[in-house]
């Protein structure tokens, strides 16, 4: 029977030979994520029903993230927790401040293509770049944790096709941006998008991550792009070194197909109140910002710092501007170091932050009412980054870079 | 697991889980302080007023966008119960989860349902009244084995109840 890549990484995970889509299976997730957010809540509401024991703490990544560097007594409290519950159970990786928990799983090696990721944060999808599929599970991920398995309805697939060669101004970004307009919410709801196309063949396995990432936030169970042997060749250099090849049979069953033309598209802007409400840079641009940021779990890549760093060559940061940059990982910015970057990026006005997930939920470099910012970050619900009264518009690294330059949303294409 | 009884709280469509509850309080998980921010800039006297057996009805893709538990664990504080219209697959697990019973309705029921009716579910069977000004409807309930889990409590509640017990199919 022919399988999607759904189909076929939810007959493994669950023990058999092929399931179809619309069914309920028992899936055993192969790793589980939580950041140090949710996690010691978890092992509490656990231990509170006398459950003292991970299924599988050898597949278990804990990452502290959210609150980095930590700035209250109540966080440095949760992290000993963290710490502390992670080693009582036996977990294989406490990932102390080494970036946001999606890239960094992927940078260590522990993905291959694939696999069924379970995570307590919603940006898991991102993971979909590399042929695995990242569902996030909230608090739910507790019992996953308890219990190594959970139900899941086999999801359908919708297949996107990418035609076409985009513009040098148009990015990963904005291909995912163009992606959900064309999938309104009613029709993503428990379906997986896979891409297709030859357009992907020129996209790096991050870029493809960011890819995905976003596509979570029409409400799909998640995206995935399958792996070809570039993007096992990437894991394999990661440390997955049984990374193999893997995508949807040929004539596998597909709910429904969409094309998006990457010749004609130009660069996508997210506008309040949230991130399926989108528009072509050029309605938009114009609009005066306080605040630019480069980072989060689907962004702050090698890829977003260098588009950024190029834009900015012999430019300054408008006087108007604060640019905030967040490397995802740490060996991102320790790359971005050696690769001059950083030394770019702060000649230019930008201010650099060590791998957190800080801005995109308000954790750090709040707005007041009345300002605006324009980030590569994930969400943009009002009250997201501080006051409630505050804007967020969400478009790539060109993007913010182009903006920040000249202190109102401007058109990447116009720099590059 | 009884029917609810109580105050229909009507939501328009498309109430995000950053409305729900702030995503300022990402850390915090305890129900009883969740519950007081429970639309706190939207629908303040939500959390003052709502009682044990009141119903959220929603519109279209309740709860959309971040994968937050926070607003399911106040919900679930207060007692109180979900019809909607639409609900992508996060929020419909976190919801089974904490033990909130749902169900979906088409825009007919929406309609016939106001703010402040007071209004009887029935989520094991489907059967909803509409005691301030009458009609009945009938929805398609969760699938038995979800049922199962809600009226445990929730998803812990019921790993519990299972602890120890030989099942049969997939154990937990």
């Amino acid at each position: 029977m022919s399988q999607t890549l759904a189909e076929k990484i939810f007959a493994r995970t669950s023990g058999r030979a092929t399931v179809a889509a619309g069914e309920v299976v028992w899936a055993t997730a192969d790793i589980v994520t939580a950041p140090e957010v949710s996690f010691p809540a978890y092992i509490r509401r656990l231990r509170g029903i006398g459950i003292d024991k991970l299924a599988m703490p050898e597949r278990v990544v804990v990452a502290i993230d959210h609150e980095v560097p930590v700035h209250s007594a109540a966080g440095a409290e949760r992290n000993i927790q963290t710490r502390k519950m992670a080693a009582e159970l036996g977990v294989a990786h406490c990932l102390d401040g080494q970036g946001i928990t999606h890239p960094l799983v992927v940078e260590r090696g522990l993905i291959r293509p694939g696999m069924f990721v379970a995570a307590a944060d919603s940006h898991t999808a991102i993971i979909g770049g590399t042929g695995a599929i990242g569902i996030p599970f909230g608090f739910e991920t507790s019992l996953i944790l308890a219990t190594g398995k959970t139900w899941i309805r086999v999801p359908h697939t919708i297949k996107v096709t990418l035609k076409g060669t985009p513009h040098p101004g148009v990015t990963a970004r904005d291909i995912a941006l163009a992606t959900m307009s064309g999938i309104p919410p009613a029709q993503a709801s428990y379906r997986i998008l896979e891409f297709h196309g030859p357009a992907l063949a020129r996209l790096s396995v991050w870029e493809r991550m960011t890819l995905c990432g976003l596509c979570i936030d029409i409400g799909a169970k998640s995206a995935v792009v399958p792996a070809d042997q570039a993007c096992a060749d990437f894991l394999k250099s990661a440390g997955a070194s049984d990374a193999e090849p893997i995508t949807s049979d040929p004539d596998a069953s597909f709910e429904r197909e969409i094309v998006v033309d990457l010749d004609t598209l130009e660069p996508q802007v997210s506008v309040p109140p949230s991130p399926i409400h989108i528009r072509g840079v050029s309605e938009i641009a114009g609009l005066p910002i306080q605040h630019a940021y480069i980072g989060s779990c689907a962004s702050g890549t090698m890829q977003d710092l260098t588009d950024a760093a190029d834009m900015l060559r012999g430019r300054q940061v408008n006087d108007g501007v604060q640019l905030l940059v967040i490397p995802s990982t740490r060996k991102v910015f320790m790359q971005a170091m050696a690769e001059g970057l950083l030394n770019r990026l702060a000649e230019s006005g930008a201010q650099i932050s060590p791998p957190t997930c800080g801005p995109c939920f308000g954790g750090i470099a709040q707005l007041a009412a009345g300002e605006r910012r324009i980030s590569t970050s994930t969400r943009n619900d009002p009250g997201r980054m501080g006051s409630a009264q505050a804007e967020i518009y969400l478009a790539s690294a060109k993007t913010v870079a182009a903006s920040a330059i000249r202190g109102s949303i401007a058109d990447p294409r116009e720099f590059v | 697991m009884q029917p609810y009884d109580g105050r229909c709280w009507k939501l328009p469509d498309d109430i995000s889980s950053d409305q729900l509850i702030g995503a300022q309080h990402v850390f915090d998980f305890d129900p009883q302080v969740l519950r007081k921010h429970l639309l706190a800039e939207f629908r303040p006297e939500i959390a003052a007023n709502a009682k044990e057996g009141d119903i959220l009805l929603a519109g279209d893709n309740f709860a959309n966008g971040s994968n937050h538990s926070h607003p399911f664990l106040a919900m679930k504080a207060i007692g109180m119960g979900l019809v909607c219209k639409s609900i992508s697959r996060g929020p419909y697990r976190l919801s089974v989860f904490m033990g909130i019973p749902l169900l979906t309705c088409e825009a007919d029921v929406y309609e016939r349902i106001d703010d402040g009716d007071r209004i009887k579910v029935d989520f094991v069977s489907g059967a909803v009244e509409n005691l301030s000004r009458g009609g009945g409807f009938s929805l398609q309930p969760l699938p038995p084995f979800l049922i199962e889990i809600v009226a445990a409590g929730g998803g812990l509640e019921h790993a519990k109840l299972q602890q120890g017990k030989q099942v049969d199919g997939p154990s937990w």
